[in-house]
């Protein structure tokens, strides 16, 4: 559990710092002369936590195979795009003008998720390629050629 | 037969050389007591019980209560539990790096990233096992740490 929590946290900062982007871009796209308060520096934060939720949900402490995972990370993400749709739209009643935003808010999230994991894939393959360095120092030294 | 015992620096890797004219069953005994000395486990394939020695394990998984010996190309049972290899093995160079499986870290080619925060480990073989989470931290150490 204490590992899947780093792994959700580190997700958790990825996410906000790519809500922060999305906001931007969208914002630019779709309402170029809105303006925010304050508040505005909270919603990625609020994005970023609604994101975990179901993250936080889905642990399972079985060990899952590839198409588990994968199908498992497939609800996740619509999930965490039902969520944010709620929580955005939730309180309107929703017209046609509404469905451009959605849509917008909805591939955004979809790009979100695949880019934390894009990035979280990196890290780890720097992980990776760290232990097999670690790893083959400990092989010349357990056969003894140092 | 002569027989001659070199003393080699402690740098260098200890071996053992066999000058025959032809590698028969004499010499196939002295190679499997000298593989005997490394450490063996005794693993049953179709009702015959036969001497594994350590350094041609893979891995051990456990699967639905049997536990099983994986080497290149043969596969044996074992009636230990896999903790009880687990306590037998870590001073082996063997590690547990998920619930089911503990792997011979001198087997290992090289390890890669997997889904979910896992990691894969490709064994000299091609075979490909998981590192689970919530070991990974416990293999980072172990190799960095470089404890034999």
């Amino acid at each position: 559990m204490k590992e899947h929590l780093k792994t959700q946290l580190a997700g958790f900062f990825i996410s906000v710092t790519l809500i922060n982007v999305a906001m931007f871009v969208l914002g630019i796209m779709l309402q170029p002369d809105y303006r925010f308060g304050y508040e505005a520096f909270a919603y990625p934060l609020i994005y970023g936590v609604i994101g975990s939720v179901p993250g936080l949900v889905m642990y399972s402490k079985k060990e899952l195979t590839v198409w588990q995972t994968l199908i498992r990370e497939f609800i996740q993400m619509v999930l965490i795009v039902a969520l944010i749709i709620a929580f955005m739209f939730g309180r309107f009643h929703i017209t046609r003008e509404y469905v451009p935003q959605i849509i917008g808010v909805s591939l955004s999230v979809m790009i979100i998720y695949v880019l934390v994991h894009v990035f979280s894939w990196l890290m780890d393959l720097k992980t990776a390629s760290k232990m097999t360095e670690d790893l083959k120092a400990f092989q010349a030294k357990a056969s003894g050629e140092k | 037969m002569e027989i001659t015992v070199k003393t080699i620096g402690g740098t260098e890797k200890e071996y053992i050389e066999i000058g025959c004219h032809r590698k028969d069953e004499r010499v196939d005994e002295i190679i499997r007591f000298i593989r005997s000395r490394e450490g063996i486990l005794k693993g049953t394939k179709e009702d015959r019980q036969y001497n594994i020695p350590l350094p041609d394990i893979l891995y051990i998984e456990a699967v639905d209560e049997k536990t099983f010996i994986y080497l290149e190309k043969d596969c044996y049972e074992s009636g230990r539990r896999l903790y009880e290899f687990e306590s037998a093995l870590i001073s082996r160079n063997f590690a547990r790096i998920s619930k089911s499986v503990i792997v011979n870290l001198m087997k290992i080619n090289s390890i890669k990233p997997s889904l979910n925060g896992r990691f894969s480990c490709v064994l000299t073989n091609g075979e490909q096992v998981i590192i689970s989470r919530k070991y990974v931290p416990d293999i980072k150490e172990r190799l960095k740490g470089g404890s034999v």
